[in-house]
């Protein structure tokens, strides 16, 4: 059945316009002749005989009233067509010109034939309402002149009306009703349901029929052989792709108009095979379809993008930030500028006219599966290759934080992969496929989306869910960053109705990890509270507790904003042990970084302030374990000199915590110092004081002995153990050597000036006077080194 | 929660102010123990309503298994009041609760991606449901029916019987999207054999790989352990209880829903006979296990009363369609076919009624379960908070 029998056909019926313009003299068509063709449903055979028949009138009229339309058309399309089935096609050029006239002239025919029927469907639905033989002819003419194309349009029409009383006749032995007027309703009703069921086929219908048979087998067969796994044969040609597009619609049209015939005794076979046929250029629609969705999907991730979502994936995987290379970016950037996940303007083309046809065709429901499984697929494909990896919830419970770890970055750098490349590209490609039927591609994009976004929610709601702890804080807030953002992002691709159910979702699991990221400030704040270690640090040094927690803040602020944000809205107002919770003051204004120490303080704020005072309070009962009270004072200015430097050095804490903080931080660390020059020195100092010296009005040399003696048993005492106490924080450290220093040296030097003559030289002075100014300058300088070697190094 | 039967709201009411009246005085171990009765009642209740009175579409149906998931829902919000409202956090740290609280915690973790299995299970469910109607919209009302409609159906019941017998998938489906959808360009003559337009299944697996509904359900079973002697009259008995009805809901709806991997899904889950309340759960159970005994042999989709009347209804109008001839005269196959086409129609209306709903309401029970497990949590840790000494 190919399509050389069609143009051997086809040939004859061509060759033979000849006698016919009175129709109303021809024998109504055969009840025989058309059922034959449609038995034939396989073989074309009896085509010949109906044109022989009958059919001349309606080439005769295409051919006189419109030659110049079946010229035009043959001229502007021929010659894809014919390159099409030269292929196939030994015969000479001439028959094969012939078979496109054939394909071609009957076009406006069809056409013409479909309008007739739909006028007649409309006549017979006004007749229904308003009857009248004269005012149905009326309308009709009016049409008719309409559509200028009176003569043709008049003939399958009253053939029809002819064709269906005479058929019918017989049975019901009456007078045509076309002849008489003014009978009974009753019978006019009749005869329009007689007309509505009947119908004068022409013959060119069922010459059309086959030709599109063939057509259509042509087209589905030869893209059956091609190399294994398909190849569609579209694309090859465009301009075919077109005519046969044109085709495939009319006969989508054809077949929907004349399914109402299908239980008409006479036509049921034509019907049949016409729906079978259509049956099968819908079925050839389908492969094609899935064929280029699904060829250019798979060629494509291979080619460019993936590589770059791949390297981003595993640049976040092992960089810090999670930041993509600028390299693997601006590859990102470059995908971004084509439009279609992979597809070229042409094949989306090409997807959205065979789409149309598909649906125009009834078929819309295999059409948007097609689309569903094939993008599905893509996209998961996609997303693999980006390192996405499905992982129960009860796993990411199970899995070792470093895994876990791990494992988010991938997550966020894939979400925002989808939010600003793979669903906005996914969304323009079924927008402009489905162009014509927004309310379908909207519910394919949401289908297509909705089951990974699914996921993502799932992960994040397994991470959120996992167990707590304070190193876990920035990267639930990663993931919650990568949430709020790429959700609104995703969002926007929604239109407003339907984004409900999502919106809640991502609210949701956002509200958990922020619920997850307050707890562990909440952990922290219980941690520093219930740290009761009672060993003291040695040497007074910054305690680790302050320096975690310091460094935790201090990278913490780098989300700043985030918190603020994560504490305003996910903050729960009371619990039972209120103490470690914020307190949340519903409506206070933002921070805005003011520092005032106000009551508007941002919740996040006050979360800060709280870990700070404890962090306080539990260094101060920590320092309570130094039995020495200088040691007690090093300590707490060590610890508080580290805070307020790392307040200093970070503007948005220190922003937070404000200047009046700071000023009384500073001022309790002047206390410490003044604290310790009184615990440790004054006693020192009070060796050195003139008052007691003289006994008598004269120089004491018993008392000057003593004084010596005790000056020098207590700075070596304090130079032994103060030079194995840590200020590891250089300015502090000098700070104190200094202020030693000047209290000191000016003392022991004058007194060491006043009373040193009074020693014998020799073995008595050298005895008693053990330092000069200078060697305690240097003993001073070597103080709070926190090493037990420069002991050594003077023993 | 649409379409809910039972309302758990005055059961929370009442203990609540029971409860308040509790702590008021001092904490009374009768009424205590009467909240517990009345929880396992209400439990004994909704799953003796389940068994006796199915619904419409009978057991396994879609209907019923909304029925279920309600029952599960009104059961948790009970518990959670029984365990939780106006008690002291410091009891449920004290033996066996310490050993028992962790336990149910890990059991409802599993819970959720059993939920988000059957989630994507129904996901394929409506597939074959848009496949059934392809097929109806080509037969329906086709008088008489042609070559073209019968082709069109025939397509699409290949398709939607390749998605019904598809194998439970494990996690490696995706390595090979090709598999699952090939357009190998069939030959003219085969135009329209069984030629699945493709398979739906392997795409909704959005559980991690080597993930197994089966051995979830097993993990979950596993070293549950019913309350004995003196526990029987503390909190160990409704935790309990909620175990049960948790692996019991979740079983059911791995069994019914098309479920990543459930090869080797227990047959049967062994509920002590003594409760009460276990009386209607092991008579549900022994059905739904029959059934499961008959279908498993053939491997196909799932219990789902809906899927099952689909596939019987399928291989009926694939018979057709292969004897296909045009025109049919036999009145009687006609009417057979008409009436396969209509039951076919019936079964997707009753899936597009039900199955949005029903994937709704388990994305409730995973929310609330989640929500559950996070309040527990906070109060054992609050009271793990409070058991520490002060500084």
């Amino acid at each position: 059945m190919e399509s050389n029998i069609n143009s051997e056909q086809a040939h004859p019926d061509v060759a033979k316009p000849t006698d016919t313009t009175t129709n109303k003299d021809d024998p109504p068509p055969t009840v025989p002749d058309s059922s034959a063709a449609a038995d034939g449903n396989d073989d074309a055979s009896p085509a010949p005989h109906i044109h022989h028949s009958r059919s001349g009138h309606l080439l005769d009229d295409s051919s006189s009233s419109g030659p110049e339309n079946g010229a035009d058309k043959d001229g502007s399309a021929s010659s894809p067509d014919q390159n099409g089935d030269v292929s196939h096609d030994p015969p000479p050029p001439n028959l094969d010109e012939e078979i496109h006239l054939t394909l071609q002239t009957l076009s406006p025919d069809i056409d013409h034939f479909l309008i007739t029927l739909s006028e007649r469907k409309m006549v017979v639905s006004s007749q229904e309402t308003l009857v009248g033989e004269m005012e149905e002819k009326k309308e009709h003419d009016e049409k008719q002149e309409t559509e200028d194309k009176d003569e043709k349009n008049e003939d399958p029409i009253s053939g029809e009306k002819e064709a269906g009383s005479r058929e019918h006749k017989p049975d019901s032995e009456e007078a045509g009703p076309d002849d008489e007027e003014g009978k009974k309703e009753e019978e006019k009703e009749k005869q329009i349901c007689k007309k509505r069921s009947t119908i004068l086929m022409p013959e060119f219908v069922e010459k059309y029929v086959d030709l599109v048979d063939g057509k259509i087998r042509d087209r589905d067969s030869s893209s059956d052989g091609k190399g294994g796994g398909g190849g569609g044969k579209w694309c090859l040609s465009p301009d075919d792709d077109a005519l046969f597009m044109e085709i495939v619609n009319r006969f989508s049209r054809l077949a929907s108009s004349l399914n109402e015939f299908r239980s008409d005794p006479d036509h049921a076979h034509l019907v049949n095979r016409i729906g079978s046929i259509h049956q099968r250029a819908m079925s050839y629609l389908e492969d094609e379809f899935g064929f280029l969705l699904q060829e250019h999907a798979n060629q494509q991730p291979v080619q460019e993008p993936d590589s770059a979502g791949k390297s981003s994936a595993k640049a976040a995987e092992t960089g810090e930030g999670g930041s993509p290379l600028p390299e693997s970016q601006s590859k990102l950037e470059e995908e971004k500028e084509s439009p279609y996940p992979g597809y070229s303007e042409e094949t989306v083309t090409n997807l959205r006219n065979i789409a149309s046809q598909m649906i125009a065709g009834g078929y819309e429901s295999e059409c948007c599966q097609v689309y569903m499984i094939v993008r599905r697929h893509a996209l998961d494909e996609t997303l693999i290759q980006s390192g996405f990896e499905k992982i129960s919830i009860d796993d990411v419970q199970k899995m070792a934080w470093e895994n876990l770890e791990r494992e988010i970055p991938i997550m966020t750098s894939i979400i925002k992969e989808c939010a600003s490349v793979h669903f906005p590209k996914e969304h323009k490609l079924v927008h402009s496929v489905f162009s014509n039927y927004p309310s379908l591609s909207i519910s394919l994009f949401s289908n297509l989306s909705r089951g990974i976004l699914i996921q993502f929610l799932n992960f994040a709601e397994g991470v959120a869910m996992s167990k707590r702890s304070t190193e876990k804080l920035f990267k639930f807030l990663d993931m919650y960053e990568t949430l709020r953002d790429g959700f609104a992002a995703i969002e926007g691709l929604y239109p407003e109705e339907s984004e409900g159910e999502l919106k809640t979702e991502a609210t949701t699991v956002k509200g958990r990890i922020g619920e997850a990221a307050i707890n562990i400030f909440s952990d922290l704040e219980h941690s520093i509270k219930n740290d009761h270690g009672k060993t003291p640090v040695p040497g007074g040094a910054v305690h680790p507790l302050t320096r975690y927690t310091m460094n935790y803040l201090k990278y913490a602020f780098e989300y700043k904003s985030t918190l603020e944000n994560v504490f305003r809205e996910h903050s729960k107002i009371e619990r039972a042990d209120s103490t470690s919770r914020p307190r949340f003051e519903g409506d206070s204004n933002q921070a805005g970084g003011g520092g005032d120490q106000d009551n508007n303080q941002s919740p996040f704020a006050g979360q800060l302030a709280r870990i700070m005072d404890f962090l306080d309070q539990n260094l101060e009962s920590k320092s309570q374990l130094y039995r020495d009270v200088s040691l007690c004072c090093i300590f707490m200015m060590n610890n508080g000199r580290y805070i307020l430097q790392k307040i200093k050095s970070s503007p948005e804490i220190h922003c937070v915590m404000g200047d009046p903080w700071c000023r009384r931080k500073s001022s309790d660390l002047r206390n410490y110092h003044k604290g310790y020059q009184r615990e440790t020195w004054s006693k020192l100092l009070g060796c050195l004081a003139q008052e007691g010296v003289q006994v008598h009005g004269k120089v004491s040399k018993t008392v000057l002995k003593e004084r010596f003696k005790n000056f020098n048993i207590m700075f070596d005492e304090i130079h032994r153990t103060q030079s194995q106490w840590v200020v590891s924080d250089e300015q502090l450290q000098s700070e104190l050597r200094v202020s030693i220093a000047a209290v000191v040296i000016p003392a022991y030097r004058a007194f060491l000036g006043r009373f040193s003559q009074y020693f014998t030289p020799g073995r008595q002075y050298e005895k008693y006077v053990k330092y000069q100014a200078e060697d305690i300058e240097n003993c001073v300088e070597e103080l709070f080194e926190g090493n037990a070697s420069s002991i050594a190094r003077r023993r | 929660m649409p379409a809910t039967e039972f309302q758990p709201s005055n059961f929370l009411t009442r203990i609540s102010t029971r409860r308040n009246q509790i702590t008021a005085m001092d904490p009374n171990h009768e009424l205590e123990l009467e909240d517990l009765e009345l929880f396992q009642r209400n439990v004994s209740d909704r799953f003796a309503d389940l068994l006796d009175h199915p619904g419409d579409g009978g057991l396994l149906s879609i209907s019923w298994l909304r029925k279920l998931v309600d029952a599960f829902l009104c059961c948790e919000a009970e518990f959670k009041a029984v365990l939780i409202m106006g008690r002291e956090p410091t009891q449920l740290t004290k033996p066996p609760l310490d050993r028992l609280m962790p336990e149910l915690l890990d059991r409802a973790v599993k819970a959720l991606d059993i939920c988000n299995a059957v989630s994507a299970g129904v996901e394929s469910v409506r597939h074959c449901q848009r496949l059934a109607e392809i097929t109806v919209a080509a037969l329906e009302n086709q008088n008489p029916i042609g070559d073209g409609q019968v082709k069109r159906a025939r397509k699409a019941l290949g398709a939607l019987v390749a998605s019904l017998e598809e194998k439970d998938h494990g996690g490696s489906h995706y390595k090979t999207p090709e598999r699952s959808w090939s357009f190998g360009r069939r030959g003219a003559a085969a135009a329209v054999k069984d030629r699945p337009t493709a398979t739906f299944r392997s795409l909704s697996m959005i559980v991690g790989k080597n993930w197994s509904a089966a051995k979830q359900i097993h993990a979950m079973w596993a070293n549950l352990v019913a309350p004995r002697g003196a526990e029987l009259n503390g909190l160990a008995l409704p935790v309990y209880i909620m175990n049960v009805v948790m692996v019991f809901v979740m079983w059911a709806l791995v069994a019914a829903v098309p479920c990543q991997d459930r090869v080797g899904l227990p047959l049967h889950i062994q509920i002590p006979r003594q409760f009460a309340w276990a009386h209607s759960l092991n008579g549900l159970q022994e059905k739904i296990g029959e059934e499961w005994k008959k279908k498993e042999k053939k491997g196909s989709a799932g219990l789902l009363e809906e899927m099952q009347k689909m596939e019987k209804l399928s291989q009926g109008l694939i018979e057709f369609a292969d004897g296909f001839q045009f025109p049919v005269e036999e009145e009687g196959k006609l009417e057979e076919v008409a009436a396969q086409v209509k039951e076919m129609a019936e079964v997707c209306r009753r899936m597009e009624e039900g199955l949005v709903p029903l994937q709704q309401q388990i994305r409730d029970v995973f929310h609330q379960a989640v929500r559950s497990r996070s309040e527990m949590m906070e109060l054992l840790e609050h009271a793990g908070k409070i058991s520490q000494p002060m500084m």
